[in-house]
C-alpha cells in the first residue's frame, strides 16, 4: 500500500494544514482586493501571502512547508538515500532569477534539510501538483525510492498576472468556479506538502492511502481546454481502471474549477460523460485562488483534511449553475463520511491528471 | 527488452538523426537555424512559425524521428508517453514575455502561452494526436537515470512506447536530444551507458 | 493602394509571427479567422488587440468588440479609421 499523510499548507489562510482547515471550514477566503496590482494599474483580486516579503520568496515558501512537514514525520528518513523530494511548480523563483528558476532553491533545500539527493522539479503547468503526487506513488511502487516528499509551490507574480490579463482571463471579482456569472481566474500563491511512503510507521498521525493515478493529453490546443473534455475523461477512466475502483465508489470530487468559462464547462461535460455528475464536487479556487503548480498538492491536501474531518466543504463563490451539464456542487458545508476521493487537474499544454485518496 | 529505436540530435550547428548528420547550419542564410531545418525537410505545418524555440525544436526533432521510425505511428493514440526534461525551463521565452511588457508595450498573449516548458509536449501531442501520459521535469543536467527510471514506470502500465526528450534551447545554446524507446527484441539496449554514448557520438560529428 | 491596409498586413505578419506569409499573400477581404483565409485562432485575436494599441494607440477593453473588427483587413482598417475619427 502507498501511504500519504503529514500534509501541510502554507497560504494566506495559515502556515499549516490545521490553521488552513479552521479558516476554510468557516468558509473564509484568502482572496483580497489588491490596489493597483494590474498591468494598467487596476485593482485586482489576488490570494497573496502578506507576510511573504523580500527576495527568495519561492525558496522561503518551499522551506517553510518542508520544515513544517518534517515535524510530522519520523525525521530520520529525511536524510536517507531512499528519500526523494519532488517540487511541483510552474514559475519557481522567476522573480529572483529568470534564467535559472530552480537551481538555487534546490541547493538550499538540499542543504537546509540535509537531503541525500537534490530535489527534482516537475513543471507541467497546472497539473504539476497532481502529476508530482502520481510520480511519487510510481517511484515508490517500482522501488526507486521508499519515501517521496512532494512540495508544490508557486507565487502570484506580476509576470503571471500580466500574462493572464493579456488573455483576458482574470476575474474582476473573486473567482466563482462553475457559477453562471464566472468570468475568469483569481491568482493565488502558496505551498502544499505531503509525504508519500510505503511505510506507515514514519507518519506521526495516521496516513491515508494514495491510489496513484494517471495523466492524459487533450491533443487539442496548448492554451484552451478541449471542448469535449477528452483528456480529462481519458485520465480519470484510466485512473479508475488502474486502481480497480468504480465511479460509484467515489464519495467526493475535488475538481480543477478555475472559474474560466471554458475550463469549467469542459469539466462539466467530462464528468457528465463519465456518469459522475451526481457526486458531490467542489473547486477550492474560491479559497486559495489558482495556485498553478501548487494547486494539485494544496487541493489534495484539503481533500485529505475533508476526509479526516468528515466534511464536504462548500464550493466558495458558487451561486447559480453556469455549466451546460449540471454538477452536484457543494453549496454549504455538510457532515459526511468520506472514504474515496477523486482529485483532478487540467492545464495549459493540454495536460490532464487525476488521482484517488482513500481512507484506510 | 526496452530498446532505443531512433534518436535525433540538434545542436547549434548540426542536425543529426541516428548518428548521421542530416544538415549543417548555414550561417550565410538569414533564416534561423530551426527554420533552415524546417525548410530543408519540406515540413508543412504553418503553426511552426508561431511556436517558441523550445516547441520548434521539439516539433522538428519529433518529426525527424517519425520519418526515420514510422513504426511509432502504429501504436494506439494513448500508448505513446512523452517524457521530457531540460535545465532552463522556458527561460528564453519567459525573458521575451517579460520584455514584451517592460519595453513600452502591452504583455503579449501569444508569447505568454509559451512561458511553460511543457507546452512543447502539448504541441507534439496535438501534431500527432497522442493522448498518452505526459511529464516534464527540470533537472540540473541531462540525466539518463531519470529517463531510464521513469520510462520503466510508464511502460509497466499502459504506455507501449516513450518519446523521451532533453530540450535545452537558450540564447546561444542548442542542446536537443530526442529518442524513442520501445519494447523489441534486439537493438540498442535502453541503458544509461548507451544514452550517454548516443548523446556524445551524435554531438561530435 | 491603401497604405493603412498595407501597414496592417505588415504588422500582422510581424506581431503574429506569420513568417511563411508576405503582404501579397493577404487579400484585403480574406477572412482572418477562417481556415480558407489566414486561419488565425483565439490567441491571435488577443494579439491583434495588442497590435491595435501598439501601432495605432487604440485600446480595446472587451475582446468581444474585436470580433467584428477583426473579420478581415478591410474591416480592421475601417474600425481604426472610425475610432480615430471619433
Amino acid at each position: 500500500m502507498i501511504y500519504i499523510g503529514a500534509e501541510v499548507i502554507v497560504s494566506p489562510l495559515g502556515d499549516n494544514a490545521e490553521d488552513n482547515w479552521q479558516a476554510i471550514s468557516a468558509n473564509r477566503s484568502g482572496i483580497a482586493l489588491v490596489p493597483s496590482a494590474g498591468f494598467n494599474g487596476e485593482d485586482i483580486h489576488l490570494a497573496r501571502i502578506a507576510a511573504l516579503n523580500g527576495s527568495l520568496r519561492f525558496q522561503q515558501l518551499v522551506v517553510k512547508a518542508l520544515s513544517t512537514l518534517v515535524a510530522k514525520i519520523d525525521a530520520s528518513i529525511v536524510s536517507s538515500d531512499r528519500t526523494m523530494v519532488l517540487i511541483s511548480s510552474t514559475k519557481g523563483a522567476l522573480d529572483d532569477n529568470i534564467n535559472d528558476q530552480f537551481s538555487e532553491t534546490n541547493v538550499a533545500v538540499q542543504q537546509q534539510l540535509g537531503l541525500a539527493h537534490l530535489p527534482m522539479v516537475i513543471s507541467n503547468a497546472c497539473i504539476s501538483g497532481v502529476l508530482a503526487l502520481n510520480a511519487a506513488g510510481n517511484m515508490i511502487k517500482n522501488g526507486q525510492f521508499e519515501h517521496v516528499i512532494v512540495v508544490g509551490c508557486d507565487l502570484a507574480s506580476d509576470f503571471v498576472l500580466y500574462g493572464f490579463q493579456s488573455l483576458f482571463a482574470v476575474s474582476d471579482k473573486p473567482c466563482a468556479p462553475f457559477d453562471a456569472a464566472r468570468n475568469g481566474i483569481t491568482l493565488g500563491e502558496g505551498s502544499g506538502a505531503v509525504l508519500v511512503s510505503g511505510t506507515k510507521s514514519v507518519f506521526k498521525d495516521p496516513p491515508l492511502e494514495l491510489l496513484t493515478g494517471t495523466s492524459a493529453n487533450d491533443a487539442n490546443h496548448i492554451s484552451g481546454p478541449s471542448r469535449t473534455g477528452e483528456g480529462l475523461v481519458r485520465s480519470v477512466l484510466k485512473t479508475l481502471r488502474y486502481n480497480d475502483v468504480s465511479g460509484d465508489e467515489i464519495d467526493f470530487i475535488s475538481a480543477h474549477g478555475t472559474g474560466t468559462i471554458f475550463n469549467d464547462e469542459m469539466e462539466s461535460i467530462a464528468f457528465d460523460s463519465m456518469n459522475l455528475s451526481h457526486i458531490p464536487l467542489n473547486s477550492l479556487k474560491g479559497y486559495y485562488g489558482h495556485t498553478l503548480g501548487a494547486a494539485g498538492v494544496i487541493e489534495t491536501t484539503v481533500s485529505m483534511q475533508m476526509i479526516r474531518n468528515g466534511m464536504l466543504l462548500e464550493s466558495l463563490g458558487y451561486l447559480n449553475n453556469g455549466v451546460s451539464r449540471p454538477l452536484n456542487i457543494i453549496t454549504k458545508n455538510t457532515r459526511a463520511s468520506l472514504k474515496t476521493v477523486l482529485k483532478t487537474a487540467s492545464g495549459f499544454g493540454g495536460g490532464n491528471a487525476s488521482l484517488l485518496i482513500r481512507k484506510i | 527488452m526496452s530498446v532505443i529505436t531512433a534518436y535525433c540530435r540538434l545542436t547549434e550547428d548540426v542536425c543529426a538523426v541516428n548518428g548521421e548528420v542530416k544538415l549543417r547550419r548555414n550561417v550565410a542564410l538569414e533564416d534561423s537555424w530551426f527554420k533552415q531545418i524546417y525548410r530543408h525537410f519540406d515540413f508543412s505545418y504553418p503553426k511552426f512559425y508561431k511556436m517558441d524555440k523550445l516547441s520548434q525544436a521539439g516539433f522538428l526533432a519529433s518529426e525527424l524521428l517519425r520519418k526515420i521510425n514510422p513504426g511509432i505511428m502504429g501504436y494506439g493514440d494513448d500508448e505513446i508517453a512523452l517524457l521530457f526534461a531540460n535545465r532552463s525551463s522556458s527561460a528564453e521565452t519567459d525573458q521575451r514575455f517579460k520584455d514584451s511588457y517592460t519595453s513600452n508595450s502591452a504583455p503579449s498573449p501569444s508569447t505568454f502561452v509559451y512561458t511553460l516548458p511543457n507546452i512543447v509536449i502539448g504541441e507534439i501531442a496535438i501534431r500527432n494526436k497522442w493522448y498518452g501520459e505526459n511529464m516534464f521535469a527540470v533537472l540540473p543536467k541531462f540525466a539518463p537515470d531519470f529517463y531510464k527510471n521513469y520510462a520503466q514506470i510508464l511502460t509497466s502500465s499502459d504506455s507501449k512506447a516513450v518519446l523521451c526528450g532533453w530540450l535545452e534551447v537558450t540564447a546561444g545554446n542548442t542542446d536537443v536530444f530526442l529518442f524513442t524507446v520501445e519494447e523489441k527484441e534486439g537493438g540498442t539496449e535502453f541503458s544509461e551507458e548507451n544514452l550517454f554514448r548516443l548523446l556524445e557520438t551524435a554531438a561530435t560529428h | 493602394m491603401d497604405s493603412l491596409k498595407e501597414d496592417l498586413k505588415k504588422q500582422i505578419i510581424e506581431q503574429l509571427n506569420l513568417e511563411d506569409l508576405t503582404v501579397a499573400d493577404i487579400a484585403d477581404d480574406a477572412l482572418l479567422f477562417n481556415d480558407q483565409g489566414l486561419g488565425l485562432d483565439s490567441i491571435d485575436a488577443l494579439e491583434l488587440i495588442v497590435l491595435l494599441e501598439k501601432y495605432h494607440g487604440i485600446q480595446l477593453t472587451n475582446p468581444e468588440e474585436g470580433k467584428e473588427a477583426f473579420r478581415s483587413i478591410d474591416t480592421m482598417a475601417e474600425y481604426i479609421r472610425k475610432r480615430k475619427a471619433a
